[in-house]
């Protein structure tokens, strides 16, 4: 092409090529595999602390327990990659299932008496979530609210709308047609657990090999950037919050499963858990970064240090203390870890 | 004018990024009362000295004396220390967009303020107004400053600087968003100032500012000075850009694959560009040839590629094609930091993402092979130099960002390029690669539009010239022309 195709080849970015260590040590830190040593020290410590800790029995159950934690903040995570937030979530866990419940069992047991057949339960779940979600976008995109705020809205908005709808009561046994996801057993592995693994999966597959994944890191890093390499953002936006909305009515499914009712509280905090799991699996607040990798072992370690707190008979008082410390930690030790291994500075 | 008493003294300055020695024990001197250039190719150190100079960033090691004030650098910030000696405008206008023009003017400022840190308003904006006066911009003290264009912005930064009265400046590009009226007053000012003593440090590409404003160049080199406080006089452009390059070079010509019969790519007709044009606009491209839109900042130049590009939509008219369907467009936006990279994305997906959908199966999963064939290949076509395929955009120097958002552009193969000012802020080596570049381009039939500020860039590259003034076409340059034409025809005396 040129005669001067050299010129620049002593330019700034490689003076020095990064050893091979330093290259591993990025890379790992890229994937989201900063917390696993965490995880694996935690879990080593476990198994002194509490004998009861390493038993398959107990594992399972953790796994169970942060499923819906998992869901969330898998959920939330669409959202946090292109650089948005959603509250509203934590809302969408309690009201989508209660929705579902209302509708489908007898007046008497608290229902609207519409009696809709069982096949209709996760249909009206997850649609109820989805069209939270669209609306939530359609704030964000066409209205141009600051997600925080109309988000913010719409959480107190659903929590109210639980009450409504409900009647002020929670709904017991609503029906296995609601319930089996978060309750029945395939080969004495949760069902809930085998969901989130293959929600992680595949949602974790399209972040790292689909163009939609792609896109989302796009618009997450520079958003005119992306919106001048002819990315549709609008629609990225709109359906990231779809697609958050809707992993969290799923999530709200398995909860009521696992309870066997649709409780009115249902769901209460799992926002601040969510945002806390993401950040500590690497997700970046800022937007544009982060791997579902990471959030899973953000997830799990909330699990795991919430579970060994329990079987270590700390006080409950000292549970959500020590839960919060751990997250502040946590965070830290991702964020040095990720400008330390890459050198470019993001917002947590 | 004293000009003996050095007010600026640094001595073995080093700083180092993660793995690039970004400054390796530079020496530098500035007297008092003199404009000091400060020239070098994108990635010579030369942000990172007076960067290190005004505490913005932190010097790892050396020694530091400005005015009174002398310490030594650990690496530890000490912009505080030297907070009343010494101004820093960056080359890029940091103004708060939601305060005022006399909020943003005297933010800090002591001369406003009074008991209990009470700003009075009332002083504020009559100095602003006699300020704003002074310098001939004409806009209300109380105009917020998100409303103003990229010239102005630029002007208030360095009013703002200025008006702090410390006795040296550092100018980092301070022209690059200015107008040639704009650009008259501004260094009006800096000779005014300098006769009352302030001091300098100029950072420029334009080597033509250079000899206008600068009393003394150094020159650096790979983060060392490899000239130091040469008089302007006794240099040439030839010895500088030697110097700059450590390598004689040639400035390369432009290449005529026109054809008039050549068939038209991209046709717009009747356009108005935005809500100020006043005349319907007509322009076409064919297959290659290399149009540069020029004319002055504002005149609507960038709004017309913009249309072209498909990237903004015009007050009237519209964009077609003869064959039908419109081609496809690979785009190079104005601002690359503003919208060109994803900085935290590696080289690889900054690349592949101007052409997601061709490298994607029916599913949407991107395919892994094709995508690191496709990238590899545009890296080498645009000469991309990076570790890797996946270090971050954001680490690269400018000219290669460039590179990236060229490589982008030419995802989808494209029959029509447009590029929004290709080199800004690139230096002159990058620059005669992205040169060869969109002439080579030219030469395998593709139309090239080149929005320019810079008259040697329009004319090393374009076979047509269209001069866009007040929103409408006003000139026209075809085939064999010189420089001197073109910057005749542009201030419409041709």
């Amino acid at each position: 092409m040129s005669v001067q195709a050299d010129t620049t080849s002593n330019s700034n970015a490689q003076d020095t090529g990064p050893s091979k260590l330093s290259a591993f040590g990025s890379a790992f830190v890229a994937q989201g595999f900063t917390m696993f040593p965490v995880l694996l020290l935690l879990i080593i410590v476990g198994a002194f602390v509490a004998p009861a800790f390493l038993t398959s029995r107990n594992l399972i159950n953790i796994l169970e327990q942060v499923s819906v934690l998992g869901l969330t903040t898998i959920g939330l995570t669409f959202v946090v990659l292109i650089g948005r937030l959603d509250l509203s979530l934590e809302g969408v866990v309690g009201f989508a299932p209660m929705l579902a419940a209302v509708m489908l069992v007898p007046a008497a047991a608290g229902g609207y008496g519409v009696e809709l057949p069982g096949w209709m339960a996760l249909f009206v779940a997850l649609g109820a979530a989805g069209l939270i979600g669209l609306f939530n976008g359609f704030m964000v995109v066409k209205v141009g609210l600051n997600p925080f705020i109309s988000t913010l809205g719409l959480l107190v908005l659903l929590r109210g709308g639980v009450l409504i709808i409900s009647n002020g009561r929670s709904i017991y046994s609503p029906g296995e047609a609601l319930t089996y996801l978060g309750s029945a057993k395939i080969l004495g592995l949760p069902v809930a657990v085998i969901v989130f693994v293959v929600v992680a999966t595949i949602v974790g597959l399209v972040f790292q090999f689909h163009r939609y994944g792609r896109a989302l890191y796009a618009v997450g890093g520079n958003e005119e950037a992306a919106r001048a390499a002819g990315i549709n953002v609008d629609r990225v936006i709109w359906s990231a919050f779809f697609f958050a909305a809707l992993l969290s009515g799923l999530a709200g499914v398995l909860l009521t499963g696992r309870l066997d009712s649709a409780v009115t509280t249902q769901g209460q905090g799992i926002i601040f858990s969510a945002f806390a799991a993401a950040v500590i699996g690497g997700v970046s607040l800022g937007g544009g970064k982060g791997t579902i990798i990471g959030v899973v072992s953000g997830v799990l370690l909330i699990g795991v240090i919430n579970n060994l707190l329990t079987l270590a008979q700390v006080p409950s008082f000292y549970v959500q203390a020590s839960t919060g410390a751990v997250i502040i930690i946590a965070a830290v030790l991702t964020t040095v870890a990720s400008q330390r291994s890459s050198g470019v500075k993001t917002r947590t | 004018m004293e000009n003996s008493h050095p007010i600026v003294e640094m001595r073995n300055i080093t700083k180092t990024f993660g793995s690039t020695r970004a400054l390796r024990g530079v020496d530098f001197t500035v007297m008092r009362g003199e404009v000091h250039a400060l020239v070098g190719r994108n990635g010579a150190g030369k942000s990172t000295l007076v960067s290190a100079l005004s505490g913005f960033t932190s010097a790892d090691t050396g020694a530091i004396r400005i005015s009174d004030t002398r310490f030594e650098a650990t690496g530890q910030n000490y912009a505080a220390l030297i907070r009343d000696d010494i101004a820093h405008v960056q080359q890029t206008p940091r103004l708060f967009d939601h305060l005022t023009v006399a909020e943003n003017l005297f933010i800090e400022n002591p001369l406003i303020r009074k008991k209990f840190g009470v700003i009075s308003h009332k002083s504020m904006l009559a100095r602003a107004t006699a300020l704003l006066n002074e310098w001939n911009i004409d806009i209300r003290a109380n105009a917020h400053a998100g409303e103003l264009d990229a010239g102005t912005r630029q002007l208030l930064e360095i009013i703002k600087a200025l008006s702090r009265g410390v006795p040296v400046m550092i100018l980092d590009e301070p022209t690059a968003a200015l107008s040639n009226a704009e650009k008259r007053v501004l260094f009006e000012h800096v000779k005014t100032l300098k006769n009352a003593g302030i001091s300098f440090v100029y950072i420029s590409h334009h080597l033509d500012e250079v000899f206008e404003v600068a009393d003394i160049v150094t020159i650096m080199r790979d983060g060392q000075v490899v000239k130091a406080r040469e008089p302007v006089g006794t240099l040439d452009v030839e010895t500088i850009a030697n110097l700059m390059m450590g390598e004689e070079t040639v400035r390369s010509a432009r290449e005529d694959h026109t054809d008039k019969s050549a068939p038209i790519l991209l046709q717009a007709k009747g356009l108005r560009v935005n809500k100020f044009a006043t005349a319907d606009i007509d322009f076409e491209v064919r297959r290659g040839e290399i149009v540069a839109l020029a004319g002055p900042v504002g005149s609507g130049k960038e709004d017309l590629a913009m249309i072209l590009a498909g990237q903004k939509i015009p007050q009237s008219g519209q964009v077609t094609s003869p064959r039908g369907t419109l081609p496809t467009i690979g785009f190079v936006p104005t601002d690359r930091h503003a919208s060109g990279y994803v900085g935290i994305l590696g080289v690889r997906e900054n690349v592949s993402v101007g052409g997601l959908d061709i490298l994607s199966g029916p599913l949407g999963f991107i395919k892994g092979r094709k995508e690191a064939d496709l990238v590899a290949q545009l890296a080498r076509l645009t000469n991309v130099i990076s570790s890797s395929l996946e270090q971050p955009v954001s680490q690269l120097s400018g000219g290669n960002q460039q590179k990236v958002v060229f490589a982008r552009s030419l995802c989808r193969s494209p029959d029509v390029i447009v590029a929004l000012s290709p080199t800004r802020g690139v230096d002159v080596g990058a620059k005669e690669q992205l040169y060869a570049l969109l002439r080579d381009l030219a030469s395998k039939g593709l139309g090239v539009v080149v929005v320019s500020d810079e008259e040697d860039e329009i004319e090393q590259l374009a076979n047509r010239v269209t001069i866009v003034f007040g929103g409408k076409i006003v000139d026209e340059l075809v085939g064999d022309y010189s420089i001197k034409d073109l910057i005749l025809h542009m201030e419409g005396v041709a």
